[in-house]
Parts: structure tokens; sequence; C-alpha cells
């Protein structure tokens, strides 16, 4: 979702610089085929590596598309993307969703990770969207990959496992984003009602049990809340490395990344509330005029574009907030663009959207950034 | 039966105690949700294929779609003379068949036969790139207003014949066409040749409505205002998309409560499918938050609602469910209070027998979690195998061992994020005191609730 194109802004941040060579990211991974159990969000690293969240597996595949050739973004319009994608499928277009929506900052190409099939037999697949607006599907047959799993932590006192019917445990990955040399993961339970941010090292280890942290916001006077993270970017405020979370039913949250640390209990702050009845869907940061920018998409109302200059000097929660958390920053509704549903930034003045128009269709196309 | 009270390794409260139940609860018995697939079967009474043409009624395979009527289905473009061909005779035959792929369902295989050795040995060459493949042979979805793209498959000659192997199944109801273009064929000339062409309908999948909501959980009738979460469990596997638009919660009025639930697009089912966990919008229930104010909460105490599972929601093979689902509940008043295992008490099995350990939770527990984060082991900390379950609407955890109990020391392990019906956890209410809360609450991960067999 997030492309690690908005950490290439020049944010002068040591922090974001990167650290590893070019042939590092690759040099680890193994050539073969990739087996998807499902593709939930998918991101790019460096190098036209893509990163595809299998929700089912519990785990994360980092796979070297090879897509690393540079070039100026091209305008993209393909009307009726599901449709096109269900012909390719060879299915109808109410047999395929399309999960999530990355471009490769190295390429400016689109990548969809699609799902064919709506039961228990749905197949999972990547298709990247050629320069020509057609379609194709990447293959996995072999390609070099890395995986890491994300694995139930042990249960402390408890020795072994003993035998019991399978697990229906499963944890959903919300949102991905590449940040430096680490992976952060947002995960959400099909069970305990519980937040966590993993950060995993890339290249990827041999075990990765990651960084699971716990992070409160005190958005709402007295009390604290679980929610679930819904999309996330890391972004700049001030001199510090921060990630702004978006919340499934809750605002806009602010920690520093400095502070995902193993364990951590990380108490965010509360920069924004985005109304009820609402829910994020994607977020991505960009540069304007000489100012940053936030764009967030979201199911009920519209997308957002969010100052950030009051981000910054934002007064951090120290005693309760009324009035259900609202503090100084603004946004702006952008209400040419209805329907949107996945977002990603295709460069550096424009974004890509997968939008619904009234009849119905799904649209990919890229706009200018407002 | 004695009790001895033990503070777990990582506790860092009061000593627990376990205090033996009363025997009521021996004659729960376990409800066991079924799970079954129906695979359907694709009868050729159900096409209404033309008659075959003479010589080509070649049954091939015992697939469900048999190829002897799909060769039939082949429009009158199937055959056709291929000038192209660079054939000894100047030319041959080219027929196009779908042939079935043993034991899978809608699997097939495409088959080019009648093409010249020395064309099919080109087609096997290095200067034949696989780009070149869908020009020559593809198969698309024919739908209206549909621009035809070529079907991901895969190209390879084998023998004497050409085969596209497409890389999913076909979809029941769709229409398929399948174009062999000779006039791509390596050397071709492009003046005489000529295009094949294959269509094949595939047919409509016989509905069966047969799957229904087994249970919903919290089983109980009544439920606290704040409740978290509720989990539908299918008799058969689901279909994901667009499932909130099957799922209702009704007021006494009959009229649907708006957006009670936290729509994810994640979906959050169990791997196989049979198992929804619908929660609550939080946004609804915590106190002090913007919708809370503004659109009230979902759930009122003192009030009546319904859950309703509609039955237009198909299951995983495309099918209708066979009812609709109803959930009929009294909301009663939030529940606040973490759950504390110090109030919690038991039932001894007799050892020697595989009778189940009975514990009663002191409150009806979230059924996903008290069956996942309650553990016996012994002495040594050493996991005991066996299956757990739950009765009097997930107040009493049982745990039938796999092997039957020896004399000795036990204890149940109990992981503290373990929630009730309201998402409280031991040691922590669902909604804490941000700005003293989280430092000082409990840190440890497991309680542990030591008993003895005797």
């Amino acid at each position: 979702m997030k492309p690690t194109s908005l950490l290439s802004i020049p944010l002068g941040l040591a922090l974001l610089a990167g650290t590893a060579s070019a042939a590092n990211w690759i040099s680890g991974m193994t050539e073969g085929k990739v087996t998807l159990k499902s593709a939930g969000p998918i991101t790019f690293g460096p190098d036209g590596i893509l990163f595809i969240a299998d929700t089912k597996s519990a785990a994360v595949v980092a796979v070297a598309t090879g897509d690393t050739k540079g070039g100026a973004a091209k305008p993209v319009k393909v009307d009726g993307i599901n449709t096109k994608v269900a012909a390719l499928l060879g299915t109808a277009a109410d047999q395929v969703i399309i999960d999530d929506l990355a471009v490769n900052p190295a390429s400016h190409t689109a990548y969809l990770a699609v799902t064919r099939g709506r039961g228990a037999g749905a197949a999972s697949v990547i298709v990247r969207v050629k320069g020509d607006g057609n379609l194709e599907v990447v293959s996995l047959d072999k390609v070099r990959h890395s995986r890491a799993e994300l694995p139930d932590a042990p249960v402390d006192g408890v020795q072994g496992e003993g035998k019991r019917q399978s697990n229906p445990r499963q944890e959903s990955i919300t949102d991905l984003a590449f940040l430096e040399d680490r992976l952060l993961i947002a995960g959400l339970s099909n069970e305990e009602f519980s937040s966590t941010l993993r950060a995993i090292p890339f290249p990827f280890q041999k075990v990765a049990n990651g960084t699971s942290v716990e992070i409160y916001h005190g958005a709402h006077g007295k009390f604290e809340t679980r929610s679930p993270i819904r999309t996330f970017v890391p972004f700049k405020v001030g001199k510090e490395a921060q990630l702004l979370a978006a919340y499934t039913c809750t605002p806009l949250v602010q920690f520093p990344i400095s502070e995902l640390k193993p364990g951590a209990k990380i108490k965010g702050k509360t920069i924004a509330e985005l109304g009820n009845r609402n829910r994020p869907l994607d977020m991505i940061v960009y540069q304007k005029a000489g100012k940053d920018w936030l764009l967030l998409a979201n199911n009920s109302r519209g997308v957002m574009k969010i100052t950030t200059d009051s981000i910054e000097n934002a007064e951090s929660i120290t005693a309760p907030v009324g009035g259900g958390g609202i503090k100084g920053t603004k946004y702006e509704t952008i209400d040419a663009w209805k329907g949107v549903e996945q977002l990603d930034k295709l460069d550096a003045a424009h974004a890509l959207v997968i939008r619904k128009t009234e009849s119905g269709a799904l649209n990919l196309e890229s706009l200018p950034l407002p | 039966m004695a009790v001895a009270a033990e503070e777990g390794a990582t506790s860092s409260g009061e000593p627990f105690s376990l205090t033996p139940a009363l025997s009521r609860w021996e004659k729960e018995s376990v409800s066991q949700s079924s799970g079954s697939n129906y695979a359907f079967d694709l009868s050729p009474s159900l096409t209404t294929f033309p008659p075959l043409p003479a010589g080509e009624g070649r049954g091939e395979g015992e697939g469900l779609i048999r190829s002897s009527r799909l060769l039939a289905a082949a429009d009158a473009q199937s055959r056709t003379q291929v000038s192209a061909s660079a054939d000894s005779s100047g030319f041959s035959a080219v027929f196009l068949r779908w042939v079935p792929v043993p034991r899978e369902t809608n699997r097939l295989v495409l088959e080019v036969s009648g093409l010249a050795k020395d064309t099919l040995a080109a087609l096997q060459s290095a200067n034949w790139p696989a780009t070149n493949w869908p020009a020559l042979l593809s198969v698309f979805v024919e739908q209206p207003g549909v621009e035809p793209v070529p079907m991901l498959g895969e190209h390879r000659v084998e023998g004497a014949l050409l085969r596209f192997a497409p890389a999913f199944p076909l979809e029941p109801g769709l229409r398929y066409r399948a174009v062999f273009d000779a006039g791509k064929l390596p050397g071709a000339d492009s003046a005489g040749a000529g295009k094949v062409t294959s269509a094949l309908q595939v047919p409509v999948r016989p509905e069966r409505a047969t799957t229904t909501v087994t249970q919903v959980y919290p089983s109980a009738d009544v439920l606290p205002e704040n409740l978290l979460k509720f989990y539908v469990h299918f008799s058969a596997p689901m279909s994901r998309g667009d499932i909130y638009e099957h799922i209702r919660l009704l007021n006494e009025a009959n009229q649907p409560v708006e957006l009670p639930f936290l729509e994810l697009a994640e979906e959050l089912w169990s791997h196989d499918m049979l198992r929804l966990t619908l929660f609550i919008d939080p946004g609804r229930i915590k106190r002090e938050v913007k919708p809370l104010e503004e659109i009230g909460p979902a759930l009122v105490a003192g009030r009546r609602f319904m859950l309703v599972i509609g039955s237009g929601w198909k299951d995983a093979n495309g099918n209708r469910m066979k009812q609709a689902f109803f959930k009929r509940f009294t909301v009663g008043p939030p529940d606040r209070d973490p759950p504390d295992p110090r109030r919690w008490g038991y039932q001894a099995p007799p050892i020697r027998t595989r009778e189940p350990l009975a514990v009663d939770l002191a409150k009806p527990m979230d059924s996903a979690l008290a069956l996942r984060m309650i553990h016996v082991v012994d002495e040594s900390g050493r996991e005991i195998s066996g299956q757990p379950f739950l009765t009097e609407r997930e107040r009493i955890w049982k745990f039938l061992p796999q092997h039957s109990w020896k004399a000795g020391r036990y204890a149940l392990i109990v992981e503290t994020t373990i929630e009730d019906l309201a998402g409280n956890n031991i040691g922590k209410p669902f909604e804490v005191d941000v700005f003293d809360g989280v430092a000082r609450r409990l840190e440890q991960k497991t309680v542990r609730l030591p008993f003895e067999l005797r």
C-alpha cells in the first residue's frame, strides 16, 4: 500500500536513509515456487521487492519481481479492472476480489493482490498492469523469494503441546509498510480483540518472531482503546520519524518509530478525529507546494486531504481531551474523488486509485494529487 | 479434591483458590457442528448439446464433463482445413477437443490435434517464444460487453498434440471459446490460414441449498450491553466478500440497527471458512467516544434484539443457505468486571477414568478464547492432551483427557488475554483509564491454578 517512495521524499532524516546496499536485499533469497494460501495487503520494498501478506499461512513473502527498470510514470486508465482481471483468470467479475493495490516505486507499475473465487478453494494471484494497460499474472513459479513466518507466541508455563483440534485462530494482516530495513506489519486477530504491530528485520532472519508492540491512545477522554490499526504510514513529524495510524473506529494516531521495541507498550497521540460511520481504507503521504500532506481514503467519508502542519504542533495528550479528542489538525474532503476503494502513490505528483463508479464498475486510474 | 492455593510462576497477585464446584454440569454434552462439502456434479443430462457428428463421439476419461459431449459442443468451425501446416501432404485437418482432467471438477485441457510433425517441432524449439502462444491458441470467457482477454494457462506440445491447460477450473454457467489461429503457426502463410474455434458452455451448477448456521456464540439469551463479538458457525464452508449485506441486527421494532458491526474488509474467518467473527463496533460500546455520543450504543440494556443471518448469503459452492437464521436475545447491564480466576471452581474427575474435568468460570466467557487459552498441565508443566468444550452458556469449561487421569498434581494455566463476553481480560477491563491504567496493569501473561487428583 505504502511504497518506499514516500520515504524517498527529501525527509533529511538519517533514520530513513537506506543502510544496506542493493545486492544485500536479494542475495539471501532462494529461487523457487511461491505458494500463496491467500494474498492480503501488498507493499513494495527496495529494488522491486514485493511483500505479500499471506494471512492464511501466517506469513509474509518477499518476492524479487525483477521489475526494477526506472522511468517516468505514465497515466493509467483501465476501465472495468475487475472484469478484465476476471477474464484473465477465466471467471466472472463477481468471483474476483481485488484485495489490494500497490505501485512499485522503482518502475511505477501497478500490482494487484487478487483472490479468484470466494469459497475455501479460492486462489490468490498477483496481477501486474502493464504500460499498455493490459494485465498479466505475475508468475510465482520460479522467483527469488524469502519468507517470514508469524508464529503464535508460546504460552508461559506450558511445555509441549497437548493434542487438540486444529486452532481456528487466524491473524489477519491489515497493513504492511517497509521502512529502512524493517517490515512493519499491523495485525488483527479473529479471536482476541487486540492490535499488534510487528517490526520484522529485512532481509528476513531464520526465525522472525519480530517485535510485537501494543499501542494505546488516549483519544477519547478517559478511556484507553484497543482498536485495531486499519492502515498506517511512516512519516516525519518535526525531526522524528513517526507512524501515523488510522484506526478502525477511532482517529488518526501518531507515535514515534523509535519506540517500536520488543515488548514495548507505546502511548500514541491522537491528532484527528475523522468522524463516525467511517472506516479508513488507505493512506499516503506526498509533497506539494513545499508542504507535506496526507491523503486518507475512507469507506464512507470520501478522500480526505490532511494538512500535516498542525501535527507537529499538536499537543500531546497529558490530560483527557474533551469533545472526542478533536485537535487542530484540519482536513478537507476531495469531492471529485468519489468511490475510492484502493489508493497508492503513483509518483510525486499522481495517485493511483481503484474506484467504483455509479454504475458499479471498478476503474483503475491515475489522478493528479490534490 | 483438596485445593492448594499456589501462585503461578509469573504471578504477582494474591493466591488463587479453586473451590470444588457442583455436580449439575455432569449431564451436559458437547454440541458439535459437522461440516460437509457438497461437491456438485456436472451431469451431462443438464446440458443441451447438439447431436454428435459422425465419427467424433469417442468418450474420453471419467471426468464430470464427458469429452464426447464437449466435442459435440464445438461449433461448426471446429474442424477446418489448414493449408498453412508444412505437412508433407500439404495440409491436414486440425481439431480442437476439450478433455476433462480425471478426478478434478471443471478442470479441462484443450487439445489441438492434426498438426504436422515439423510444425510441432517448431513449436517446441527455442525460436518459438512463450509470448507467441496466446495469439496461436487461447481460451476466452464469452460474456456480453466484456472485451476478450486470453485466459491464463499453460501451452505444451505432448506427442502429436498441442495442449492448453487453463490455470484454473472453468466456472459453472460461463461460456468459453477456444480459438486456434493457424495463421500464427511458425512459417504460416497467412493468406491461406484459417481459425478453428470451439465453444464450451459449462453447465449451471444445480442449486443445493443445504448450508445452515449451526450455532452463534455467545449462546446465552441475555447478553451484556457492552458485548464485544459474535461467532457465527456454519455447517459448510462459506464464501467471502460483501458478507455484511447478509447480517442484520434488528431492534424491538424490527428496525435494523445502523452499522452495529465493525465492517472489516478482511472478514475474520477461520481457515476452513466455517466460522465468522463479528465484532460489535467498539465505537458503539466505549464510553465518551464520538460514535457513541452521536448515534448511541448498538445494544441497549433492557431491550430485545435479534441477530439475523440472511439466506441469500452463498456458501463456498455458490449455493444460497437453506434458511435464514435468527438469534433473539435480551440485553442486560454492561459487564466491566475483569474475569477473576479466584472465583473459579472446579470438579475433579475420578482417577483411572477419562471423565471430564469441569471448571466453573463464574460467568460466560468468549467461546473461542476459553477453548484456546486454558491449558491443563502436569506437575512438570507438560501439557495434557485432551479436548476442551464448553457447556452452560459458555460458563462451564470441561476437559476430556485423551488418557485416563492419574493421581497427582496438576494445574490449569490460563492466559490472561482470555476474554469475557465484553472483552475484559484477567486483570484488565476492556476500558482502562489511559492515564494511569497502562503502566500499572497486570503484566503477567498467565495465571496458574493448581489442583490435585487422588
